[in-house]
């Protein structure tokens, strides 16, 4: 005989295969164990129930003891089996509880980062769990001034969303523009793209509001430097907004090397950034367009390394340029033990055969190497993919107004980009003022 | 707003299409790159033009020397260009060597310079030699020596400070700008080509105006380009008892006016280095010995300097805060040949 509330959720999900009711007795009176097999680890449940249900004396302090939530109503209830708790509902329907059940294991424990790769610094990396995450930033910041603001947003599902700012050094209106905005989310957040967009359109632009990273160390140095961390469930990383160019260059691990050092480090990620935006561009302008800038010898060597090659150095190098981009990409979706053998021989075709077919002439094969490195010293994978990206305009330009070309196509990305603002702050800001500073 | 906008981005296109003039530009390796621009007039009037072009595939030989004829410089040029596989371009040209029959002529060597300067494509940071021999016989003796690239004619003029201090190199700005000089001259090296090496410099020829007035064998152009305060490191001199190299040299100059007659106070220091020497032979005499010689020497040029009416050493520089604007258009005919030169030198040893 089963109560309206029993009957109810039953009702719910009716259709779900994975739905259990278990009815079981407890001091001669009968309740019933609602919830998901999928999530909840029933055997387990039951043994836990039984083991309360003999400490305690009667149904009712039983149901007071397993958990606060006691005695909701039914749709409540449904929430929280869909959350995946287990829910028990006694005979008359009268008591029921959520219970926090013991869990089927679906998440991984904390691992390695996959996406980057800290030298000198602790190994852990965020994963998909968003309370894991939020307790990996409080284990390393313990004050009290680590504030924790947690939404759910979606339309369809409710993600879970949380927000962390360090209290008084965050600037509050960039907390209360972000709180805004995070309220005002209508639509489903599937991805980071999804949420970046909620920041103000940038829809065609390459460069995201946020910054994800998967190194605990480097969030709480984003929050340290009073920026705001996101974290979104089942998104294993820490989403810093905002993003500014200097988290391109500057990473906090740089500073687990003596001053001079780090400064190297940020002084190479520089040469790469610039690298890989003109070198390809300026090699189409120097062979083509503005042969003259060579110096006698060089001019001759590059005639020489040049001779008898059919396409022209604006074809020869888009060719080469997307032809790296389309293995970079593949690489990445290559399982990993055809991965090593797709490389080696791509890396042969391109570096010789191209060369000794000559379509290619050695230089540009150098040239290419040269930015394809350059691009990954950049921190970051979507930095060094945007930055890939923004040389293509640039080498366009070069093809048709030369030297002339690069500069003005390097002196328009500089000026886009410092276009950039997130929330009234320019991509370029150094640093965020701290709330209350005086400039 | 959206319509605006494709209307903006389709402007920003067409001007990329409209203003690139370099959609059908030579790639590097499908131009023909002369290096070296010989000038010379044949008999009959006509002007004859030799170009050194470096031959990239063939590694046996260097380069090849093309020639075209015409009426003018221009049209000599534009000839070769019509009969040439390539497109050719002049931007690279370091070189230009102008034969003796037009050298020793003001009017068409100044024509020359002018035209140079006036060029877009030929640069004018581009060095200017005169040689006595044929050109074209300067220009293709290249691929007779061994061992030797395309652009060793060029290299020639450029082996760097303390190599070879006494090789003057000339650009054509240089020689353009002494055309409307009235207080310097200019000297341009002298070459030929040699048995055994490429090219032999044979010493400096002095222009003044573009008119050729004087010429100066090599260690004489030491002494004009130490007192045009260019180093003269790196000379190795010979005193017959003795050899010495110059480590460092400097000189300063005191100019005067009394009376309408200049007259300049020199001093200059040079210190130097002995690298073999007679038994016996004292570092005072070695000191005493050169001083004398390059005192000697040195008024032997201003001599010469002062009859020609040419000043090579650009003393009249000096002079530019005593004499008004108009006067010093005078200063080679009027104020030269008076010039008293108190000239000291003074040796150290290091």
């Amino acid at each position: 005989m089963r109560n309206k509330i029993v009957k109810e959720i039953e009702a719910t999900f009716s259709n779900q295969g994975d739905f259990f009711i278990e009815e079981e007795l407890v001091d001669q009176t009968k309740i019933f164990l609602i919830g998901f097999k999928t999530l909840v680890d029933l055997t387990k449940s039951k043994l836990y129930v039984q083991q309360m249900a003999d400490s305690n004396t009667s149904v009712k302090a039983l149901f007071i003891n397993l958990n606060d939530r006691v005695n909701v109503d039914a749709k409540q209830l449904i929430k929280g089996i869909l959350e995946g708790n287990l829910v028990i509902v006694s005979e008359d329907g009268k008591q029921n509880a959520i219970v926090n059940p013991i869990v089927q294991s679906l998440r991984s424990s904390v691992s390695e980062p996959k996406n980057e790769s800290p030298i000198q610094s602790s190994t852990d990396a965020f994963g998909d769990d968003i309370n894991t995450n939020v307790g990996m930033i409080r284990k390393r910041l313990t004050t009290a001034s680590l504030c924790h603001c947690s939404y759910e947003v979606g339309d369809l599902e409710k993600r879970k969303l949380s927000m962390l700012y360090i209290k008084g050094r965050t600037p509050n209106a960039l907390i209360d523009k972000v709180d805004q905005q995070l309220k005002g989310i209508k639509s489903d957040i599937d991805t980071i793209d999804d949420l970046n967009l909620q920041f103000g359109k940038r829809r065609l632009s390459p460069v995201s509001h946020l910054f994800a990273t998967e190194l605990p160390i480097s969030a709480i140095h984003s929050l340290k430097e009073n920026k705001i961390v996101l974290f979104l469930d089942n998104c294993p990383f820490a989403l810093v907004f905002p993003n500014l160019l200097w988290d391109m260059l500057v990473s906090i691990n740089d500073r687990n090397f003596p001053s001079i050092l780090s400064f190297m480090l940020r002084f190479f990620r520089v040469i790469g950034l610039v690298a890989t935006l003109i070198l390809p561009a300026l090699y189409v302008a120097l062979v083509s367009v503005n042969p003259e800038v060579f110096k006698l010898d060089l001019a001759l060597f590059v005639a020489k390394s040049r001779e008898g090659i059919p396409l022209t150095a604006f074809l020869e190098t888009i060719a080469m340029v997307v032809l790296v981009d389309l293995i970079l990409e593949a690489i990445v979706r290559l399982p990993k033990s055809v991965g090593p053998a797709i490389t080696m021989v791509g890396g042969i075709i391109l570096g010789q055969a191209m060369v000794e077919a000559k379509l290619v002439s050695n230089l540009l094969v150098i040239v290419i190497t040269a930015v394809v490195i350059a691009s990954s010293s950049v921190i970051g994978m979507q930095n060094s993919l945007y930055i890939r990206l923004l040389k293509y305009p640039i080498l366009i330009l070069a093809s048709l107004f030369g030297i002339l070309g690069v500069c003005t196509g390097f002196i328009f990305t500089i000026i886009y980009l410092a276009s950039l603002t997130s929330v009234d702050i320019p991509y370029m800001t150094f640093r965020i003022k701290k709330e209350g500073a005086t400039k | 707003m959206k319509k605006n906008r494709l209307f903006k981005l389709s402007i920003v296109c067409m001007t990329i299409i409209l203003l690139s003039g370099c959609w059908d530009i030579k790639d590097i390796n499908k131009r023909t790159i002369p290096l070296v621009l010989g000038i010379s007039k044949e008999q009959g009037g006509q002007y004859k033009v030799t170009l050194q072009i470096p031959v990239l595939k063939n590694e046996s030989q260097v380069s090849k020397v093309v020639t075209g004829k015409g009426e003018s410089i221009t049209s000599a040029l534009g000839k070769i260009r019509t009969n040439s596989e390539n497109a050719v371009d002049y931007t690279q040209i370091r070189l230009i060597v102008v034969q003796n029959n037009l050298a020793h002529n003001q009017k068409e060597l100044s024509a020359i310079v002018k035209f140079l300067m006036g060029s877009e494509e030929i640069p004018s940071r581009s060095l200017i030699a005169i040689t006595d021999e044929n050109v074209e016989d300067v220009l293709s003796s290249i691929n007779d020596k061994l061992g030797v690239h395309a652009s060793s004619i060029y290299d020639f003029f450029n082996k760097g400070a303390d190599w070879a201090p006494e090789i003057f190199s000339t650009p054509v700005w240089e020689v353009y700008r002494s055309l409307f000089s009235s207080t310097k001259d200019i000297a341009v090296p002298v070459i030929r080509s040699g048995k055994n090496t490429v090219l032999i410099f044979e010493g400096s020829d002095i222009l003044k105006k573009g008119e050729l007035m004087d010429r100066f064998r090599p260690e004489e152009i030491q002494l004009i380009r130490v007192l045009q305060n260019k180093n003269e490191k790196g000379k190795i001199e010979s005193l017959g008892f003795a050899s010495i190299m110059v480590s460092n040299s400097s000189i300063r100059l005191t100019p005067s006016l009394k009376n309408n007659k200049p007259s300049l106070s020199s001093n200059l220091n040079i210190k130097i280095n002995v690298l073999e020497r007679n038994d016996g032979v004292t570092n005072k005499k070695i000191i005493e010995e050169l001083e004398r010689v390059i005192e000697k020497r040195f008024f032997q040029v201003l001599k010469r300097m002062q009859e020609s009416h040419a000043d090579i050493f650009g003393f009249g520089q000096e002079f530019q805060q005593f004499i008004s604007y108009n006067e010093l258009k005078n200063w080679r005919d009027e104020y030269f040949p008076e010039l008293k030169v108190n000239f000291e030198v003074e040796v150290n040893m290091e």
